[in-house]
This record gives structure tokens, C-alpha cells and sequence, in this order.
């Protein structure tokens, strides 16, 4: 694996496809279908997390007669992809400790998953089934989730100031930020 | 559907790579990591937080991975909008690119004209059973934006000690360099 590849700056991609066991797979489509949304979304523990999904891949597309041979998986698999702050060690790590017991509900349905309970059994797991990315783009590499998270809050504040400011005189106008923004 | 999150969009895209496509792809993902112009193309779609192509030449598992007829061409995105504009934008502005990446694929029509290219996308896609973003509320131009106005804001911060009147006229210029990331 060549992490360059996974890497946008400081933002990094995983892309991990686990093989799910035989009969599990409505279960597991189950189990990710009713794992609450948005702020209450198990991942929202996993520090570093910007954006992420689980999908379920019952078998691959077949393109018609343009398609010289169908494919059928033997097994359908999980994908599970995330754009995340690096490095993946320290991710991996995060995900296991952030996803507590939902880790297991979750790649409990796939072959081979050593549960949760070994961190390095876990790792070594998440790495075995990853794909390297060819190319991995990121409009903002640069800034990790508490960076973007922070900035957005600060330019929501200069909009509220610049909007309460704009009759104060000098001398109100610098009390007023000094007070809202410090310096 | 889980899709969708706030106003971010996932895409999930497999396809079927024909003979010889995985040395075009090498070749044009190489070229996509070392030439600085075609990421920066990507940037001028400033509605994308992150995407990735990755090749499946194995799905993996417990006994060296499983190989399939073809290897497949994965793609991942992450964009605020709506479906159907992401689609429009990339084969409008990155026509040539999308041609070079999914040229390889059996069934790709061609990104113009744009409806059977979001027939075949379509046709294609995984919808995501859980997706999750740590800023559903931001679009990517927000977040860049974002960037701009806190560093400008912390350059004013060292003017916060002049005078009042000083102070006023670097607000303003402040002002005036952000307004438009506000």
C-alpha cells in the first residue's frame, strides 16, 4: 500500500471492501439502514472524521452485451470509505475507540473480523482489506475537521459583527471587537 | 436516502475496466497526481469537498483476494448540491478527463451529450446505507472562504491596539477584502 496515494495534503482517503459472511447481508443492510443520522451518526465520535459511508455492495453491475463477461461476486462486500485527518494509524485507532460497540454490529457481519476488543487485530484487519487510491483529491487538505469546524464558526461571527457594527463609531466599534474577537 | 446529508451529496460509482484500461488509467492517474493542472481543474468544480478513484484489480478477503473477470474502476465523491448539477458540471468542465478515466469502462457513453452519461452513472451507483458529514451546513466555498476571512481576521487582530480612528479604517479594509467570502 502506497499512502502517498490515499494522501491530499494532510487529508487522507480509506477505502476498505470487507467480504460479507453468507445470509448476513440483509442483517447488515439492516443494521447501517437504522444507525441514527447527522450529530447522533456513530462516526460523529470518530475524531478526524470529515466525511464517510458504509455501503453495502450486493454484487457488481453487469453492462449489458458491451461487457464481454458477466462477474458475480462470490460474496457481497462492505465498502467503507472515509475522508479523514492522517496519519491512518492514529485514524484507525480513533475509529476502533469511536465507534465502540457499533464496530462490532457493524463488521461483525463480515469474514474474518476480529471484533474490536484488539486494537491492533482490528488495524491490522482495516489494512488488509484496503484499496489504494489512484487518485485522491481534497478542496481543503490542508485543514483538519477542528480547523473548518473553527473557521466556519468565526466567519459566521465576523457576518453577525459586521452586521450589529455597521452604526457604531470608532472608538464603540473597537470596543465592540476587541470584545467579541479579542487583540 | 442515505445519500444525502445536509447539504453534502455522496457518490458511489463501480464499473466493469476493459482490456487494456488498467494501463490507461495508470498512465492518466499518474498523470493526474504529477501534472498540477488536473487537480486544479477539479478546483474550479468548487463544489467538491473530496473525491478518489481507486482500481479494484481484487476485492479483497480472507484468502488473497477475489478476482473477477475485469478489474473495476471505483469512484467516491463528495460534493454539496444537488445530483444532477455535480453530473452536469463534470462533463461539461472536465469532459476530456472524464473520456480519459471512464473510457475504459465497458458501457460508458461518452460524458456528452449529458443524459445517457447520467443514465450509465446512474445505472452504476451504490446508494450509500450510512453516510455521515462533520459539517453538513458548509459547502466547499464556504469552507474555503472560511479560511480566507479567520487569516485576514487574525492579521486585524494586530491592529486592534492603534487608535480608534486607525482601528476603523483597518476594519474597513478588512471589510472589504472578505466581503466576498461573507
Amino acid at each position: 500500500m502506497n499512502e502517498s496515494r490515499n494522501t491530499c495534503g494532510q487529508a487522507c482517503a480509506l477505502t476498505v471492501l470487507a467480504p460479507i459472511r453468507e445470509g448476513r447481508e440483509s442483517a447488515l443492510t439492516h443494521r447501517l439502514n437504522t444507525l441514527q443520522p447527522g450529530p447522533a451518526s456513530p462516526l460523529a465520535n470518530v475524531t478526524g472524521t470529515h466525511f464517510a459511508r458504509w455501503v453495502v455492495i450486493g454484487d457488481v453491475v453487469y453492462e449489458g452485451t458491451s461487457q464481454r463477461r458477466p462477474d458475480h461476486l462470490k460474496a457481497g462486500r462492505l465498502l467503507f470509505t472515509s475522508n479523514f485527518d492522517g496519519p491512518l494509524g492514529q485514524y484507525l485507532e480513533e475509529l476502533r475507540a469511536g465507534l465502540g460497540a457499533v464496530a462490532d454490529e457493524v463488521w461483525g457481519h463480515c469474514a474474518g473480523y476480529p471484533g474490536s476488543a484488539d486494537a491492533g487485530a482490528f488495524a491490522a484487519y482495516m489494512r488488509s482489506h484496503q484499496i489504494e487510491s489512484s487518485l485522491f483529491f481534497a478542496s481543503y487538505g490542508g485543514r483538519r475537521v477542528a480547523e473548518v469546524e473553527r473557521s466556519l464558526a468565526t466567519r459566521r461571527q465576523v457576518i453577525d459583527f459586521a452586521v450589529r457594527s455597521q452604526r457604531m463609531a470608532p472608538t464603540e466599534l473597537q470596543a465592540a471587537f476587541r470584545e467579541t474577537f479579542g487583540g | 436516502m442515505a445519500n444525502i446529508e445536509g447539504r453534502a451529496t455522496a457518490i458511489t460509482v463501480i464499473t466493469p475496466i476493459k482490456r487494456g484500461g488498467p494501463v490507461v488509467l495508470w498512465l492518466v492517474f499518474w498523470a493526474g497526481r504529477n501534472i498540477k493542472q488536473t487537480l486544479e481543474k477539479l478546483e474550479k468544480l468548487s463544489f467538491i469537498h473530496f473525491a478518489r478513484w481507486a482500481v479494484i484489480k481484487r476485492f479483497p478477503d480472507e484468502h488473497g483476494g477475489e478476482r473477477l473477470n475485469h478489474p473495476y474502476l471505483l469512484f467516491e465523491s463528495n460534493f454539496n448540491g444537488a445530483w444532477e448539477q455535480y453530473i452536469d458540471a463534470f462533463s461539461e468542465v472536465v469532459a476530456f478527463r472524464m473520456r480519459a478515466i471512464w473510457g475504459t469502462s465497458f458501457g460508458f457513453p461518452g460524458p456528452l451529450p449529458v443524459e445517457p452519461f447520467k443514465a450509465y452513472i446512474r445505472h452504476n451507483e451504490f446508494v450509500a446505507n450510512h453516510y455521515f458529514s462533520a459539517y453538513p451546513g458548509a459547502t466547499t466555498t464556504e469552507i474555503v472562504s472560511a479560511a480566507r476571512v479567520e487569516a485576514a481576521l487574525e492579521e486585524l487582530r494586530g491592529s486592534a491596539g492603534l487608535g480608534a480612528d486607525a482601528f476603523r479604517a483597518a476594519y474597513v479594509a478588512f471589510l472589504t477584502k472578505v466581503q466576498g467570502d461573507l
